[in-house]
């Protein structure tokens, strides 16, 4: 049992609210010959600076910037220390400082927390925080090879080497510990992967059907090929700046709280622990889980959740005051590598209790129009597509969740995904049937960047702020 | 010597992906590319299993938060104990058998995989220990499920790889 000293659980008190006023990306692809990794971080850095409506000139706005926080996943990938440095070289922002984060798939929720610090702190007025990751120079299984290194080197690692299967018993215990039917993980694939077929960006669209899903080669049982995310290369930034920079910069700033959590790389290693109870939870909902799970030898966090994900929303609520999330966010954007694991999340955020995310799913609730109702869903996720429909450029992953959710709140959903030219700018043509994915007049959104199987997670509330 | 500097490499292969070249980049060569890696203080859990022995630690400090002097056994060890950084005690664990706690069915694995697909991964519970151990199944011609009884197997003398794969699991 993993026991809370007096102080763990003090949430983060910033010296001064932070607020995000831009974003940028490049597109996703599984391959992208055409262009340099530093070519394609400039991309997204000039769709930061120059379509964000911002009311300064471009180089202005850059010559605000004191501060650089850059996201890579693995240099393995990339085969280049130091490629922070090539970066903030081919961006033209040297001398200012920057340093380089990695904690895995959370390396672009990580790099967003520690560029947010900057400003908090007062150290920076303007911190830019980029990702990036290029998947594409070696082939798949050596990808997989790479990525299986977040396992443990010593005692895990040899027992796959392909990072879903150290996923895989995370399913298989959550589908038997709740009785989850495997046609909600393949509906989680279908929704997502068909949110991604109206944006431009996107790696991975597709209209697919719970049946094809479930007809797919199996990666690592009872994982299918489509309820997993793919190699991906691209590169994804945010602009965080302080509360008196902000309002001179745009008329619609957003205001962003964010917190961690961590927790073992061996899932096993996981030893039993109390829930931590969010705001609108008490120690009444869990007693019946807590005996269900005995009877089948269970644990929590488990197998089954993520005290990562928990931990982080617990403190990132307890800064942004939220008090019941179903009822307080909008929207949310979760880090869906696998279908498992957007489905796990579900109760690690407080959108329902834990042991009724599969309910959840069934509620319709996470979809932009309820498919049952014809309303709106309560908390649509992933409009974005997804890591499963548009991107998983590691390093970039958690900054384009944010990014996507930073869009919703401006009401800029169309601006970014619906323009033609958008589409034809990565070498697409905007789909006939293209539909707008718009939240009406959203005030909160949540993103959650998460790595491993569990080891690292942030979680960030994003706030209108006019 | 001659007194003008030569190369001493092969012609890149190079391949067109448009109007861009992208070359094939070897990372690491012979051996002399390899990482050179220690087991440190957990050389006895390595080494017991090439001689058909699980081995795992406890943490017998009285003044222990969790343990209080009456650890159970991690696996994989650790040699310090995270509650109360005290050195951890070995232990044996005696005829280790078990039960799979969840599993999965490795179709195919990355590049480098040395267990022969398709087969089990399965995580074990042992009476005793504090940790659930991941490992690998040698039977694969009978349907896998949570509370199936095993027990552990290894790979020992000639036979030993020197790796975690050197534990392995037999349904019972």
């Amino acid at each position: 049992m993993i026991k809370f000293g007096k102080s763990n659980l003090r949430a983060p008190k910033w010296s001064r609210p932070v607020y995000l006023v831009a974003a940028g990306m490049s597109d996703f692809r599984k391959q992208y010959p055409e262009k340099k990794l530093e070519e394609l971080t400039m991309m997204a850095f000039k769709m930061l600076l120059e379509e964000n409506d911002l009311k300064m000139d471009p180089l202005e706005v850059k010559g605000l910037i004191n501060f650089a926080c850059y996201g890579e996943f693995a240099d393995h990938f990339q085969d280049q220390l130091l490629c922070e440095a090539k970066v903030h070289d081919y961006l033209g922002l040297d001398p200012l400082f920057n340093i380089g984060i990695k904690t895995g798939g959370a390396t672009g929720g990580s790099t967003i927390l520690a560029a947010a610090s900057t400003v908090a702190a007062g150290l920076s007025d303007c911190t830019l925080a980029l990702g990036w990751e290029r998947m594409d120079e070696v082939i798949t299984w050596t990808g997989n090879y790479y990525i299986s290194t977040a396992a443990c080197k010593d005692f895990e690692t040899r027992l796959a080497r392909n990072y879903a299967s150290y996923y895989a018993p995370m399913a298989r215990r959550f589908q038997e510990m709740y009785g989850v039917d495997e046609r909600i993980r393949a509906e989680i694939a279908v929704k997502n992967r068909g949110y991604a077929c109206h944006s431009p960006f996107s790696q991975s669209p597709g209209k697919h059907t719970v049946d094809e899903v479930l007809a797919g080669d199996i990666v690592s049982d009872p994982l299918r090929f489509l309820e997993c995310c793919v190699m991906s290369v691209g590169s994804a930034g945010v602009l965080l700046c302080s509360e008196e920079l902000a309002y001179k910069l745009t008329d619609n700033p957003v205001k962003l709280y964010t917190a961690g959590g961590s927790h073992t790389l061996r899932t096993g290693d996981r030893r039993p622990m109390q829930i931590p109870l969010l705001p609108n939870e008490t120690a009444s909902d869990y007693e019946k889980l807590y005996a269900d799970m005995e009877k089948q030898d269970g644990r929590w966090p488990g197998f089954e959740s993520f005290a990562a994900t928990r931990f982080a929303a617990y403190l990132t609520y307890k800064m942004a005051g939220i008090e019941n999330p179903i009822e307080d966010l909008d929207f949310v954007e979760t880090h869906d590598a696998f279908t498992i694991s957007d489905l796990q999340t579900y109760g690690d955020i407080g959108l329902t209790l834990y042991g009724q995310e599969q309910e959840y799913i069934k509620s319709g609730d996470c979809y932009l129009k309820n498919p049952h109702t014809g309303k709106p869903g309560k908390c649509p996720s992933n409009l974005s597509g997804g890591l499963l429909g548009s991107m998983h450029a590691v390093g970039a992953t958690g900054i384009f969740s944010c990014s996507e959710v930073f869009w919703q709140l401006q009401g800029k959903y169309d601006k970014f995904h619906g323009d033609p030219k958008m589409w034809e700018r990565f070498g697409k043509k905007k789909p006939a049937d293209w539909e707008s994915l718009q939240v009406a007049n959203p005030k909160r959104g949540l993103y959650v960047s998460h790595a491993g199987v569990g080891s690292h997670v942030t979680t960030g509330v994003l706030e209108k702020a006019w | 010597m001659s007194d003008k500097v030569k190369l001493n490499t092969t012609k890149s292969e190079i391949k067109e992906k448009g109007d861009a070249w992208v070359l094939i980049w070897p990372r690491v060569g012979d051996e002399r590319g390899s990482h050179r890696h220690t087991y440190g203080l957990l050389t006895p859990y390595f080494k017991g299993l090439t001689e058909g022995r699980l081995m795992g630690t406890l943490c017998t400090n009285p003044g222990c938060p969790i343990s209080k002097g009456k650890g159970e056994i991690w696996l994989p060890p650790r040699a310090d104990c995270p509650d109360c950084h005290a050195k951890m005690e070995w232990a044996e664990v005696k005829n280790p058998a078990g039960y799979v706690y969840a599993y999965t069915f490795v179709e195919r694995g990355g590049t480098g995989l040395e267990i022969e697909c398709p087969y089990y991964q399965i995580d074990v519970k042992l009476p005793g220990v504090c940790t659930i151990v991941k490992g690998w199944l040698v039977n694969r011609d009978k349907k896998v499920k949570i509370g199936d009884k095993v027990k552990a197997r290894f790979r020992t003398g000639a036979d030993a790889t020197n790796t975690c794969l050197d534990l392995y699991w037999e349904l019972v």
